[in-house]
């Protein structure tokens, strides 16, 4: 299976300092998957993860799908998916700004969202900006439009960078 | 209004030293990362725990050195016995 | 003849001492010592006792460790010695305290609430005043920042400063603790999570 995986620059995992080898299989260890398993996104959960670098990564073995991630038994990283980097970043941020302006400006409280996640953007904090924008359209129609933010910000990432072709 | 998707800072703060601990069920692990990946407060947080935990061991661990002295006498009263 | 089951080191520092040789004494005191009146502390009224209780737990080590199996690891024996001679002479005092009180009790937060925002905001819970990353980081390995350390533990309640002795000083395991401190793993966690929480408050301030 293809997925995805972010990473600290260097491709270096960011929660456990773990150094990615290019190309080579990497395996889980341990018997408790969720904590030793490979980690990665399918595309609908891009938003979730955003990091420096962005990597397409080979899935094998066993592969437990949850809700917000996939786990496998073993990962190799393929490629680095050279699209994703800051620039890009940026443009994602503003498109996170521009829906959340459609969604919630014209509201009063709504608008200090927008105020948010503009200066998120500004700051070149893109994770939260993004948060932010769904959390604003959870705010104001509900659950349900927190997952379709988020899903729209997944469909933009997947087609600017070529992604599930 | 509590929209209750994720975890806000004022939990995660309770749940660095269980993460740190590697205590954490992994829901409530997927979620604190989940939440890292957006918060630099947070993320600044657990650094700062970190290098507390760091500073704290280099703390200087004698005993007084009056009460060590009666240990040491009582030591060497049990060995001459 | 020290059995098998104890780690290298334990048996060397169990043979050294049964052999009255002191360098064993001396290496075993700085190990084990501080902690040992730490959790002294957490059982009677003053450092002065907690100081005698060690004295007399002592005693108990050197009768003792002749028989001593290796069942469990030294420390963890050492420190159970310790912990019952101060329970009994907190008996005798007339102090028994409940453990759960020997935190600072209550289910408030480890941050001062006023650090977060607000619920009827829009990012309730997030951090109104964030952490700042610590720079320049060499700051925090100097000997004036340990000064500021020691003194915040020295500040914990009792509990509190035996855990986090026991763990980030002396880098005994969560199982280690709880197993000498007959603690369950989550009383361990509250308290040393409530003692970092209070120590790394204290850096924060001095950082600035």
């Amino acid at each position: 299976m293809i997925a995805y995986k972010f990473l600290a620059p260097g491709a270096v995992a960011p929660f456990t300092g773990f150094h990615w080898p290019v190309g080579e299989w990497v395996a889980a260890s341990g018997r408790d998957q969720c904590r030793q398993g490979i980690h990665a996104c399918r595309i609908r959960d891009l938003p979730l993860w955003i990091h420096a670098e962005l990597w397409e990564i080979e899935l094998a073995g066993e592969i437990d799908e949850q809700p917000r991630k996939v786990v496998a038994e073993r990962g190799r990283l393929v490629q680095r998916v050279t699209g994703w980097n800051e620039g890009l970043a940026a443009e994602f941020g503003r498109f996170c700004a521009a829906r959340t302006r459609e969604r919630v400006g014209f509201l009063p409280v709504g608008s200090g969202y927008v105020g948010d996640v503009d200066r998120f953007v500004a700051t070149g904090r893109i994770p939260i900006a993004g948060f932010a924008a769904a959390r604003a359209a959870e705010w104001r129609d509900g659950p349900g439009a927190y997952e379709e933010e988020r899903e729209a910000q997944a469909g933009w990432l997947a087609e600017r960078l070529g992604l599930g072709e | 209004m509590r929209l209750n998707r994720e975890l806000a800072c004022q939990e995660v703060v309770e749940l660095v030293t269980a993460y740190l601990d590697d205590a954490l069920l992994p829901d409530d692990r997927e979620r604190f990362e989940e939440h890292l990946v957006f918060c630099d407060g947070c993320q600044n947080y657990l650094h700062q725990m970190r290098g507390t935990i760091a500073a704290v061991g280099r703390v200087r661990v004698e005993l007084p050195a009056e009460l060590q002295e009666k240990l040491l006498e009582a030591f060497r009263g049990w060995r001459e016995a | 003849m020290v059995t098998q089951l104890l780690s290298p080191e334990d048996a060397l520092l169990v043979e050294g001492l049964r052999a009255g040789d002191e360098a064993a004494f001396v290496a075993v005191m700085r190990m084990y010592g501080r902690g040992m009146l730490r959790v002294a502390e957490m059982y009677v009224s003053s450092r002065a006792v907690a100081e005698d209780v060690v004295q007399e737990a002592w005693v108990g080590v050197l009768r003792g460790i002749g028989r001593f199996e290796g069942r469990s690891s030294l420390k963890t024996w050492l420190y159970r010695i310790v912990a019952n001679t101060a329970k009994t002479r907190g008996v005798r005092e007339s102090r028994s305290v409940p453990f759960s009180s020997l935190g600072d009790g209550g289910d408030e937060g480890t941050v001062d609430p006023d650090r977060f925002i607000g619920s009827g905001e829009r990012f309730p819970g997030h951090w109104a005043v964030p952490p700042q990353a610590w720079a320049p980081e060499g700051r925090l390995l100097a000997d004036e920042t340990l000064e500021v350390v020691e003194d915040a533990i020295e500040r914990l309640p009792p509990a509190q400063r035996a855990v986090i002795t026991m763990r980030d000083v002396q880098g005994f395991t969560s199982e280690e603790v709880c197993n000498a401190l007959d603690l369950t793993e989550t009383n361990q966690r509250v308290l040393l999570h409530r003692a970092r929480a209070k120590v790394r408050s204290a850096l924060e301030e001095y950082m600035r």
